[in-house]
């Protein structure tokens, strides 16, 4: 609160008051979460297989949103590190708090071999991103295993690999036929 | 046009507890699934689907559009939700289904209070200038109303805990509540021992106040005819009606709830209790329930819930919801042939919903 010299009486003054609200969320991952981010550090992609539909989820969320029934560890199976760009776009990087890229990159949708739902956002290496397209065969790269960790879980979406995974590097394989992905891609 | 009787032909809740690692959307689920499978009918047979929840227990932006999964929302269904415990959401879906062009209405209510802290999350839903910067608590709003109520000469402290030890044994053998400290134990159900516990919020002890809870709810509403086809037993709603006062809490007379007294009456409960058998009333806290038995009517010969009530099991924003579904049970099981449940939302009963339930034997 500030008061200028020549101001009218201190009643007429209107009063500031700052009221600073901070929340503090304390989390705990649920189990399906667990056991995929361990399956990470371990070097596997576990997938979540719908008893009903055989849907396989990648980063399931221990029920099939399709069929609504329940997804527990007997669903549970793994899913290759190799896939196929089913959709991508070239972000150009804005400058704003936090942004660390400087140049174009690359983010894709890649649907593993075995799954039945696409993992958004991933960053396509080892090709260059003006030749990123769907149909690209990709595997995926590994972080060494003393650097891996829980990174990018919580209960605010599933799926993250960034626990395992740094992002996808094109196998060099031909493309995939679009007949094969069609239903994926986004 | 006078509304029609629908009914309540199934329903589900999950264990409350204090903390679990299951999404909300996995705890929805638990209970819609149950709520179907009591109805005995696909979902897809459901016409609208409503839920009430607050992503602001959990801090997940758009938790109550994760949450539509556990109703199967594929292929496209029609929904609606509400920022309201259930029992708001089971309203909205009354009235819809009155329309007459569906048969039958799903409805949960949903929260995890787990991963936040009620003490600094509820204030900021009062008034942003007087009240929320003080950091005015559920707990505190809470002990100035059992104030009132005590300065008003109609309630001891030795009532309140009496409120609490009938609670306490009766959520003990409730599988759904949660396990309280001592809360089968003799001598925490002596109210001696009750009163010698400190004061949380003077005049009120922690065996006062609803421990919030974790939990999810669900019903499936049906029109009187499909009601008839399911079940021999149908449990309808006679009346339902909700009532709202000021926001400002200093401006209401806190020991009386005269929104609940004008819902009952808009709902048709009727004089001294309206006869009812069971009452489940949301009260957060023992004082709470005395001023909602008086401000209903509610004479000694009324069983006030039998559940254990949100003195034992809070999980918030489903917790009126538990309520309709308890007094549900007692009219279907043939413990009574009427019965009333009662939900609050806003602090110190500031917004009151009022549900008569009916059998036919």
């Amino acid at each position: 609160m500030t008061t200028e010299k020549g101001s009218a009486s201190a009643a007429d003054e209107p009063m500031v008051v700052d009221d600073f609200v901070a929340l503090t969320y304390h989390d705990r991952l649920p189990p399906e979460t667990v056991r995929f981010a361990d399956g990470l550090i371990a070097g596997r992609i576990i997938g979540q297989r719908c008893p009903q539909c055989r849907r396989v989820y990648v980063g399931g969320k221990g029920f099939c949103a399709m069929c609504v029934v329940v997804m527990g560890p007997e669903s549970e199976i793994d899913v290759a590190d190799v896939g196929v760009v089913t959709g991508y776009t070239i972000i150009t990087p804005v400058r704003y708090y936090g942004q660390t890229k400087t140049e174009p990159f690359v983010y894709a949708s890649v649907l593993l071999d075995g799954a039945s739902s696409v993992l958004g956002g991933q960053e396509i290496t080892g090709i260059a991103i003006d030749a990123v397209r769907e149909g690209l065969r990709v595997r995926a790269v590994w972080k060494p295993p003393e650097a891996r960790n829980y990174e990018g879980h919580s209960t605010r979406g599933w799926g993250s690999l960034a626990g395992g995974i740094v992002g996808f590097e094109w196998t060099g394989e031909p493309d995939v036929p679009r007949e094969q992905y069609k239903e994926f891609a986004v | 046009m006078p509304a029609d009787d629908i009914a309540i032909v199934g329903w589900g809740q999950t264990p409350s507890v204090a903390s679990t690692d299951l999404t909300e959307p996995q705890l929805c689920l638990a209970a819609v699934n149950d709520a179907l499978a009591m109805a005995n009918i696909d979902r897809h047979a459901i016409g609208f689907t409503c839920s009430g929840s607050c992503d602001y227990l959990s801090g997940g932006p758009f938790v109550f559009i994760s949450n539509l999964e556990a109703a199967g929302a594929w292929p496209p269904i029609s929904e609606s939700h509400v920022e309201m415990d259930g029992a708001w959401a089971l309203y909205e879906a009354w009235v819809r289904i009155q329309h007459g062009d569906i048969d039958f209405a799903l409805v949960y209510g949903s929260g995890k209070s787990s991963p936040s802290d009620p003490a600094l999350l509820f204030p900021q839903q009062l008034d942003p200038y007087y009240l929320e910067p003080l950091g005015l608590d559920p707990a505190s709003l809470m002990g100035m109303q059992a104030r009132a109520l005590l300065d008003s000469g109609t309630a001891t402290e030795r009532d309140f805990a009496a409120v609490a030890a009938r609670s306490r044994r009766a959520g003990a053998a409730n599988p759904k509540a949660q396990t309280l400290p001592n809360g089968a134990g003799e001598s925490d159900l002596d109210i001696d021992a009750l009163l010698a516990a400190p004061y949380v919020r003077a005049p009120l002890r922690a065996h006062d106040l609803a421990p919030a809870a974790d939990g999810a709810a669900a019903v499936v509403l049906a029109t009187p005819a499909k009601a008839r086809e399911l079940t021999d037993h149908p449990v309808f709603i006679r009346g339902i009606d909700h009532r709202l006062e000021p926001h400002q809490p200093g401006v209401r007379d806190l020991a009386d709830s005269p929104s609940t007294r004008l819902a009952a009456q808009k709902a048709g409960l009727g004089a001294n209790g309206g006869g009812v058998g069971v009452a489940e009333l949301y009260a957060t806290s023992s004082a709470q329930e005395l001023i909602l038995r008086a401000a209903l009517g509610l004479g000694p010969d009324v069983s006030v819930n039998p559940s254990g009530g949100a003195l034992c099991s809070d999980p918030v924003m489903a917790t009126g919801l538990v309520r309709i579904i308890e007094a549900a049970q007692r009219v279907a099981d043939g413990t009574t042939r009427r019965a009333v449940a009662h939900a609050v939302n806003g602090q110190v009963l500031q917004h009151n919903l009022v549900c008569v339930l009916e059998g036919e034997r």
